[in-house]
């Protein structure tokens, strides 16, 4: 299939969720939606058997001073909930990007949570490949996937730290957050 | 107390993760009931590195080097995927005769990573003869690949821009040599693993996944293509010199073992075909093209196809000399699923053979077994699971 066919198809598919489709590359289209319409839109697709999930990345957009991006506004906005305050663009929040293939066309899904309500539903019962990729994210980014089958350990060690997620942009190394452990217990 | 008697047993025989000689462990977990299994999961991370996050501290090029060693059999891929990507965000235009070069390498790449596997998987079902002489031809591809780079499996043929390596006209004989010997081989192997009786009695409706259930469990790369599921990026969005070289896409509708072999076996022919192309086509012109060391803000998709299905890359920049993220997704994550599901209802003995189907990078060789039951446990090496499996067979 033609890549505009694919993508044209893809916007007819997500348009009851779409508010802001991007194409960054000829052959991406990028589609901003708000968390709790993840499963409804990966639903929509599956169903019209569009393409196949091919991963899930993770971001981490740390909290800091520059004012909160466009797709966060929009979303906040579509979630009917008010512009982001300072403290919460300061507090930083976690993106999943949920890339689906179909011949050269790649459709992202980009789905933002803040770090202290970081909870996305999960999709492995529409789409059980996503399993791996969920306990992936869950452990390095610490997004919480909400009814994933097994969100045992996959990847970390089992003396890994509870609650240190590896690629967060905080994170530097153990050594020196056992430093600042201790410095915190004197 | 009744209940614990009348509880129907469930064994659960853990497969890993521990062995010293080979890379990648994983760890598996089947529960099964008497001979058959029920049920399987997975544990992966033993080798897990933190690649991802040690490329955000590096340079962009420095990361090259360190992308080729996530895998030493598709190291070429893991930076060949990274590059283009990195090509693409600094909008750097490489010369055609290093895209031909790359293309050239992936497919030598994919010829030893094919004999390696049918190598591997022979093993398993108990055919070392067929062992043996597949990693003897390997030798001829790897005998190419270090004439070429030096190097055996971490070629480091590419650079931001370009290749590193040239092919000379005394180089593209010994390689046409070589690839001439080898599809001699591959004849032999294909009628080996579509006549062979006893072979036949170890792959022939074993590991069934039907293309429904390839689609919906994602697979990718010749797992999927033995099912007849049509996938495989170099045809479905050309990179590198696969616009100027197409590939004819191979499938096989047995959706078993004997397809994956099927199917891997005729890849190397389409191999042959496009090195012999790339030989007697090979663009002239620079081998590198300037690139800056600042990559320019954005995002970036960049797909290849690995031996073992699509290899998924995705790198934002901050426009920094070191990327802001680097996310890799490797063919072996998606196919996991797949072993997961196949193992089901299988006995126990054809575990090792699935597992090899399809192609993870391989680790499980004689990794400790343990069988657990109430009435306390029993260790097997994967070696005597290998050979119980062989034994059963018998």
């Amino acid at each position: 299939m033609d890549i505009n066919e694919s993508f044209a198809k893809a916007e007819q598919i997500l348009a009851p969720w779409t508010g802001v489709a991007t194409h960054p590359a000829p052959d991406r289209m990028d589609v901003v939606i708000p968390a709790k319409s993840l499963v409804e839109a990966v639903t929509a697709l599956v169903e019209a058997k569009w393409g196949y999930l091919s991963a899930i990345t993770g971001l981490d957009h740390p909290g800091s001073t520059e004012p909160a991006s466009e797709a966060l506004r929009w979303q906040r906005l579509t979630e009917e909930i008010e512009a982001p305050s300072d403290e919460e663009s300061r507090e930083g929040t976690l993106e999943a990007l949920y890339h689906f293939c179909e011949g050269a066309a790649i459709l992202t899904l980009r789905v933002r949570v803040r770090y202290t309500s970081s909870a996305l539903p999960t999709i492995c019962n529409i789409q059980p490949a996503a399993t791996l990729y969920e306990r992936e994210i869950m452990e390095l980014f610490g997004v919480t996937i909400v009814g994933t089958p097994n969100s045992e350990r996959l990847l970390l060690s089992d003396d890994w730290p509870e609650g240190v997620y590896p690629l967060r942009k905080s994170f530097t190394s153990l050594k020196e957050l056992d430093v600042v452990k201790g410095k915190e217990t004197k | 107390m009744n209940e614990q008697v009348n509880a129907p047993k469930k064994f659960i025989v853990p497969i890993g993760p521990q062995h010293p000689a080979l890379k990648e462990p994983g760890h598996f977990e089947f529960t099964v009931d008497g001979e058959i299994v029920t049920g399987a999961s997975v544990r992966l991370g033993y080798v897990h590195r933190g690649i991802e996050k040690g490329c955000e501290q590096r340079s962009w090029i420095q990361d090259i080097y360190l992308l080729e060693r996530i895998c030493g059999i598709c190291s070429h891929s893991h930076a060949t995927a990274f590059v283009l990507g990195v090509e693409k965000l600094a909008k750097v235009t490489v010369p055609p005769r290093a895209q031909a070069i790359r293309t050239l390498f992936l497919e030598l790449e994919r010829i030893h990573s094919h004999f390696l596997w049918l190598g591997v998987a022979a093993h398993e079902g108990g055919f070392d003869t067929l062992f043996m002489y597949s990693w003897r031809d390997r030798e001829t591809v790897m005998d190419i690949l270090e004439n070429l780079s030096g190097n055996r499996v971490n070629y480091s043929a590419n650079v931001l821009g370009g290749v590193k390596y040239d092919v000379d006209e005394k180089q593209a004989d010994e390689i046409r040599k070589g690839i001439d010997f080898l599809e001699e081989r591959a004849h032999y192997y294909l009628n080996v693993v579509t006549t062979d009786e006893t072979f036949l009695g170890r792959t022939r409706h074993i590991g069934l996944m039907s293309l429904e259930q390839a689609v919906t469990l994602d697979a990718i790369g010749p797992t999927a293509r033995a099912s007849g599921l049509a996938r495989d990026v170099r045809v479905d969005a050309p990179y590198a010199a696969y616009v100027d070289f197409p590939v004819k896409l191979v499938t096989d509708d047995r959706c078993d073992l004997v397809g994956r072999f099927v199917v891997r076996i005729n890849e190397l022919f389409e191999s042959y075909r496009l090195i012999r192309e790339i030989l007697d086509h090979l663009p002239a012109g620079d081998l590198t093209t300037k690139c800056p060391r600042r990559i320019p803000e954005g995002e970036t998709i960049s797909r290849v196809e690995a031996p073992r299905g699509e290899l998924f890359y995705f790198l934002k920049s901050n426009g920094s000399d070191k990327p802001e993220r680097v996310k890799v997704r490797t063919p072996s994550l998606c196919n996991w699923a797949s072993v997961i599901n196949l193992a089901v209802g299988h006995n126990l003995a054809d575990i090792p053979m699935i597992l090899a189907g399809i192609d993870p990078c391989f680790s499980c060789n004689d990794r400790s077994v343990t069988i657990r039951n109430p009435g306390g446990s029993q260790v097997w090496s994967w070696e005597e699971l290998r050979r119980y499996g062989i034994e059963h067979y018998k």
